[in-house]
């Protein structure tokens, strides 16, 4: 869950009733969580133990509200285009930023905390 | 253009002239064997459907504002009867397969389909924005120009007699149910794909695709590929191997309205041949190919009418500060002056012979702010990020003759899925 603690990853797993598997790097952990669907999720987590970036890519969207936690409140409110269908939706605010796009059968987003990179990472780890 | 109010073989003669063909009778792609000596009968179907962006479907007597979305009118039947009723303002949407009707504007009687067990199957579809439509599968005859497609799994989107949306389906997004939300009458997917969900619904119970809806509530079930939401070209019986969507080109400033065709068949008739068009194959999976932009190949791309934008990459990769948050254009590129771009599309010849075909695709991104606060709806440089994505929304249309070629569905440049343009 962006923002959340390590312990929120396992959550996650357990919610999503998927596989994980866990990549340590030195600036940062890569945790991978493989739904039955085909869906990879990816939460990268500073050494501190906080989940400063998600994303997903397959066939489905993931349950938002878990992943995203507290910031998809403010995602939801971004995308609240009243008038016209769009096939890519994001927030980027000085510290939160959401990107969606693909379609059916191939979906794509990420959404990190720039407030939260660890040193030496770049947003575009997150992919 | 006249739909009605003349012949057929008066209508090809046209579209025969327009693009300097073969004139009427030409074509029909029937052919006989033997010796018979009488001559086959060629019947020439209308294959040609007018399409249109524009400023959408009217709400309380005000067009919706649509930008950069592609409509028809869709007429649907009860199955093999004459009561049928037309829906405008559909959306044509290359990147989905299967027609999706708001229930809001159903006039017919349309029984739900059942599964094995005699409950109703429901269907999800979910969009990147997070919202998604709910409802229940029926069964129509779909009529697209002169073609019909008969008994063709359908989706009503907001049904009210129905089950409630499930939770995995709604995913804490918003409802495209209605015309105000979706800001259209329904989506007519005429992708690479037969089917919405394919191989992956009939093997297995995706958590957000299809539900079997009993009494107590809706769970995830596999469906035969026969019983999914199908891309209704497919189903016709002749001109069912793809498509081809014409739309003339649009000057920097836009469009306030641009009117261009749909014509059903690849190759087969005289208004529909391949001509100069280079065809490339994308993932029979995905539908995706890959496109190369300033030396980085993304595997991620994919031609998509139903995007109201090019949505490609994001504001570091590309240089295009991003429109403000808070604007009208939210979620689009807003340069201070127009920036161009070429991009280098490639795919394995869907002819089998192992080559690899490129595109050059030339293309520019103008300021989201100006463009949608302008009164026009149709643009050719109207853009936004997709992190690691390359998508060739509808200003990819503008100007050109894209052709889908549906999977599994032949035709002279090989077999689908594949692009040719």
């Amino acid at each position: 869950m962006l923002g959340g603690s390590a312990e929120s990853v396992v959550n996650d797993q357990l919610k999503f009733q998927a596989k994980r598997t866990v990549v340590e790097t030195q600036e940062y952990t890569l945790h991978v969580i493989s739904l039955e669907d085909g869906t990879l999720i990816r939460e990268y987590v500073t050494p501190g133990g906080k989940v400063f970036g998600v994303s997903w890519s397959g066939p489905t969207i993931p349950d938002l509200p878990q992943l995203l936690g507290s910031y998809n409140a403010e995602f939801q409110n971004a995308v609240h285009v009243k008038n016209g269908h769009r096939r890519a939706a994001g927030v980027h605010d000085s510290d939160l930023v959401v990107e969606s796009s693909g379609r059916m059968r191939a979906f794509y987003g990420r959404a990190y905390l720039n407030s939260m990179l660890p040193s030496g990472v770049g947003q575009e780890i997150v992919k | 253009m006249s739909r009605r109010g003349r012949l057929a073989c008066a209508r090809g003669l046209v579209f025969a002239l327009l693009m300097g063909l073969a004139a009427c009778g030409g074509g029909g792609g029937s052919s006989s064997s033997g010796g018979n000596t009488t001559p086959p009968v060629v019947t020439t179907i209308n294959n040609v459907q007018p399409v249109v962006v524009d400023s959408g479907p009217s709400l309380n007597g005000q067009p919706i504002g649509a930008n950069d979305e592609l409509f028809t009118t869709v007429t649907i039947c009860v199955p093999g009867t004459s009561t049928c009723q037309s829906i405008d303002h559909v959306l044509v949407d290359t990147g989905s397969s299967g027609l999706r009707l708001l229930s809001g504007n159903i006039a017919l009687t349309l029984p739900f389909v059942t599964d094995t067990t005699n409950n109703p199957i429901g269907n999800c579809v979910q969009f990147a924005d997070t919202s998604y439509q709910w409802g229940p599968l029926v069964k129509v005859d779909v009529k697209l120009a002169g073609e019909v497609a008969s008994s063709v799994p359908i989706q009503i989107a907001g049904a009210p007699n129905f089950a409630a949306v499930p939770t995995s389906c709604s995913a804490g997004g918003i409802p495209a149910q209605t015309l105000l939300q979706l800001g259209a009458n329904g989506i007519l997917g005429v992708g690479l794909f037969r089917q919405d969900c394919g191989p992956a619904c009939a093997s297995s119970s995706p958590p957000a695709i299809y539900f079997s809806c009993s009494a107590t509530g809706c769970t995830p079930t596999s469906v035969a590929l026969t019983g999914q939401l199908q891309n209704p070209v497919w189903m016709f019986p002749q001109d069912n191997n793809g498509l081809a969507i014409v739309l003339p080109q649009v000057g920097a400033a836009g469009a306030v309205s641009v009117a261009g065709s749909m014509i059903f068949g690849i190759g087969t008739q005289s208004n529909n041949g391949l001509g100069s068009a280079q065809a490339q194959a994308a993932n029979a999976n995905t539908g995706n190919f890959t496109t190369t932009f300033n030396g980085v190949p993304y595997t991620t791309s994919y031609i998509d009418s139903g995007s109201s934008g090019f949505f490609i990459l994001d504001s570091t990769t590309t240089g295009l500060p991003n429109c403000a948050s808070s604007s009208d254009a939210a979620s689009f590129y807003c340069p201070t002056s127009p920036v161009s771009f070429t991009a280098i599309t490639s795919g394995r010849n869907p002819n089998g012979s192992g080559t690899t075909v490129s595109a050059n695709i030339a293309f520019s991104i103008a300021n989201g702010v100006s463009l949608i606060d302008s009164p026009n709806t149709s643009f050719n440089n109207l853009g936004g990020p997709a992190p690691g994505v390359f998508d060739w929304g509808l200003p990819f249309f503008f100007g050109r003759t894209v052709f889908i070629g549906i999977e599994s569905q032949t035709s002279a440049a090989g077999t689908g899925p594949y692009w040719a343009y």
